[in-house]
């Protein structure tokens, strides 16, 4: 079966400053990878070059097997994003916000009944959809970010620190929904800098230094110590 | 979109725009108003001359004047420039005065506040106002990267986007529109209500034009910041540096003389002749056309004074109106060739284009002054004829001493101008149109483009 998500000696290098050095990675269904690593590292570059954002020096970012650089629409019917920060329209409640970018999205046919039943699993009260996102804190505004990706139907999730910033709370149930999604069948692409968050709810963890992924293994077998101290290793010289 | 930041702007323009109408409409019908009465006056002067020989009468003249076209107050374009009286009298047509007006910039037109003025270039600034942010403020605020996220065609997202920006122009211009037509449905006029609808898309397109060049600087600038600047800088240069060059480089390309070269040239031809024809020689042939003409060839012997005087008249006229005919032709030429670089310079600056094509429609523009002119000499022409023909007629023996009375002054029907139709209009203006058409049809496919391919972070 195709990969969900596949990056094929991947590129992407601005003037002299290479941020990304041929990166080859494959992310399954129903797999969450997180991507560690230092400010610099290439994480943005690496999630902007499957969203299409920016467009790779060589080498393909594929989505169910379709090249984002030639099928740029396409490839966005099957994915979803949720960036460190969501920023939604601060006039609009969270309910018009989620059927307006749902409806961008081409998912007309969901009713507005569907979409609140949405955010209420995306732990979002009724009473909460219902108010102006500007009076939202930045957890609600990441809940509506995953009821977005729910809604749409999104095979594979690409985030961006999405919850840095979070209180502890917060983060842990961010991260109950990522684990839903995850039993659902969605492909998970997390960059994030919390190496307890990656161990929890990571199937891989990859550390990438200076454009290129020097470390990728399976959390199954590592302890939070093991991650940790594995990480510092890279991180030094 | 729904944030009043630009409620106060738009309700400041809307008012402009309203007082310009209302005041525009009120001096456009009390110089209607003026104008016909000083018609009348002129007319009534003409009737109740009293009784004289007739080519004296012709040499007395009459006053015509230009009446004030229906729209003139929606755009009073060339209007304050030029004279809107004529005298008209044997022997002289009066000659166009140095055209100025022609150089006049943008600046200048803010003097008059009209809703021309409003529309053409306040408006413009607004639509600015309202748009520069339309990309670069969601790429900054961070909502265009979920927008891209989701898939959706960047062509929609453009539709949205203008859709909004036409809905907020729409609330602004829709009372003044309905203002327009109100006031027109209270002086009707026939093709005053073609033009109005043919001025509707034709600004609607200049409109179009501002909206998809705004929203071009919105997605390729690298912030909204440099995008107001761009803008700006667009509507200086559209709006001001390029109507003020283009008419520095008609003058210099097409140079006209001034009124007082003019008025010498016309002056020693008809005092010598035109060149290779003498004077006497070419008005001795035209007296024989004329005798041939009225079947008195070769019978002069057998005339009376009276007519031969007559004949003479009419063939020194028939004479100064080839002069005219010449010199006056060739500086209509020339002023019509200054025009057409004035609309080829539209390809630079739609401002350009919108400016003469509204005034055209508006009736105010130097072709309608001169179809006004043309029309007055030949009116001159046949009045002039007229009164040597009953001289020619009628005299007999008294010769000079012959009067014609007050039957023969009302003989002659009053002049009024034949306004020209919206056809002529467009014909006239075709250069113009075209550009904006292209402008409008560029301005879009850049907008797309620019949607397509902008920088979503
Ligand atoms: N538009 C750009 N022009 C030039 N260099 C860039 C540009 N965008 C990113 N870079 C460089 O690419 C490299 C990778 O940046 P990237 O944003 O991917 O890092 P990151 O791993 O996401 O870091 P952080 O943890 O701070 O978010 C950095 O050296 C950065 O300076
Ligand atoms: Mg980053």
């Amino acid at each position: 079966m195709a990969a969900v998500l596949e990056a094929i000696a991947l590129r992407k290098a601005y003037g002299d400053v290479v941020a990304l050095h041929g990166l080859d990675l494959r992310i399954e269904a129903g797999e969450v990878f997180c991507l560690l690593g230092a400010n610099g590292a290439g994480k943005t570059t690496t999630i902007q070059l499957f969203l299409g954002f920016i467009a790779p020096t060589s080498g393909s970012a594929r989505i169910l097997d379709l090249d984002v650089a030639t099928h740029a629409l396409e490839t966005k019917r099957h994915i979803a994003y949720i960036p460190e920060n969501v920023m939604l329209y601060p006039n609009l409640t969270g309910l018009e916000n989620l059927e307006f970018f749902t409806t961008l999205a081409g998912r007309k046919d969901l009713g507005a009944k569907a979409l609140a039943d949405t955010l209420l699993r995306a732990g979002l009260s009724v009473e909460a959809a219902g108010r102006r996102v500007g009076t939202y804190s930045k957890g609600m505004r990441q809940k509506v970010g995953i009821a977005m990706a729910m809604a749409k139907g999104a095979r594979a999730l690409l985030l961006d620190e999405p919850t840095s910033g979070l209180d502890p709370k917060g983060s842990n149930e961010f991260s109950r929904l990522l684990e839903t999604m995850s039993a659902d069948g969605v492909g998970i692409l997390m960059a994030t800098h919390d190496i307890f968050r990656s161990k929890e709810i990571g199937t891989r963890v990859g550390i990438m230094k200076h454009g290129v992924l020097v470390a990728c293994m399976a959390t199954r077998d590592l302890s939070h110590a093991d991650l940790e101290r594995i990480y510092l290793e890279h991180m030094h010289d | 979109m729904r944030d009043g930041r630009f409620r106060l702007a738009g309700t400041l323009v809307l008012l402009l725009l309203l007082a310009a109408l209302v005041f525009g409409w009120r001096q456009a019908a009390a110089v209607q108003q003026e104008r016909t009465a000083a018609q009348a006056i002129a007319r009534a002067a003409w009737t109740s001359q009293g009784d004289k020989n007739p080519h004296i009468a012709a040499h007395y003249g009459m006053y015509v004047f230009k009446p004030s076209g229906t729209l003139a107050f929606l755009d009073p374009g060339a209007d304050p420039y030029l004279g809107v009286t004529l005298k008209l009298q044997a022997h002289e047509q009066e000659l166009p005065q140095d055209s100025a007006a022609q150089d006049a910039t943008a600046i200048d037109r803010f003097g008059q506040l009209s809703a021309a003025a409003v529309l053409q270039l306040l408006v413009p600034l607004l639509i600015i106002a309202l748009g520069f942010a339309m990309w670069s403020g969601e790429r900054e605020r961070g909502t265009l990267r979920l927008l891209a996220a989701t898939g959706v065609k960047p062509p929609r997202l453009l539709a949205g986007k203008v859709l909004g920006l036409t809905v907020a122009l729409a609330l602004l211009l829709l009372p003044a529109v309905a203002l327009a037509a109100v006031t027109l449905v209270a002086g009707v006029e026939s093709g005053a209500g073609l033009r109005l609808a043919a001025l509707v898309p034709v600004y609607t397109a200049y409109f179009g034009v501002v909206v998809a060049v705004t929203l071009v600087a919105s997605a390729l600038a690298p912030s909204s910041r440099a995008a107001l600047v761009a803008l700006v800088g667009f509507w200086c240069a559209t709006a001001l540096i390029v109507p003020r060059a283009a008419s520095d480089l008609a003058a210099r390309v097409v140079p006209l003389p001034t009124t007082a070269q003019l008025t010498e040239t016309v002056h020693e031809a008809i005092a010598k002749g035109l060149p290779g024809q003498p004077r006497e020689d070419r008005i001795e042939t035209l007296s024989k056309a004329l005798l041939k003409r009225h079947g008195f060839e070769g019978a002069e012997t057998m005339m009376d004074d009276a007519l031969l005087q007559g004949i003479e008249l009419q063939a020194e006229a028939d004479f100064e109106n080839e002069v005219f005919d010449h010199h006056l032709g060739a500086l209509m030429a020339r002023m019509d060739r200054q025009e057409q670089v004035a609309q080829w310079a539209a390809a630079l600056s739609p401002f350009l284009a919108i400016r003469s094509l509204s005034m055209a429609l508006a009736g105010t523009d130097f072709a309608h002054h001169r179809a006004f002119q043309h029309q007055a000499e030949a009116f001159r022409r046949g009045l002039v004829q007229a009164m040597n023909d009953d001289f020619a007629k009628n005299a007999g023996a008294a010769g000079w001493d012959y009067k014609a009375n007050r039957k023969l002054w009302q003989q002659a029907k009053p002049f009024s101008f034949q306004v020209p139709g919206v056809a002529w209009v467009l014909a006239e203006q075709r250069v113009a149109a075209g550009m904006l058409a292209l402008w409008l049809l560029a301005a879009t496919a850049a907008a797309v483009w620019a949607a397509r391919r902008m920088r979503v972070t």
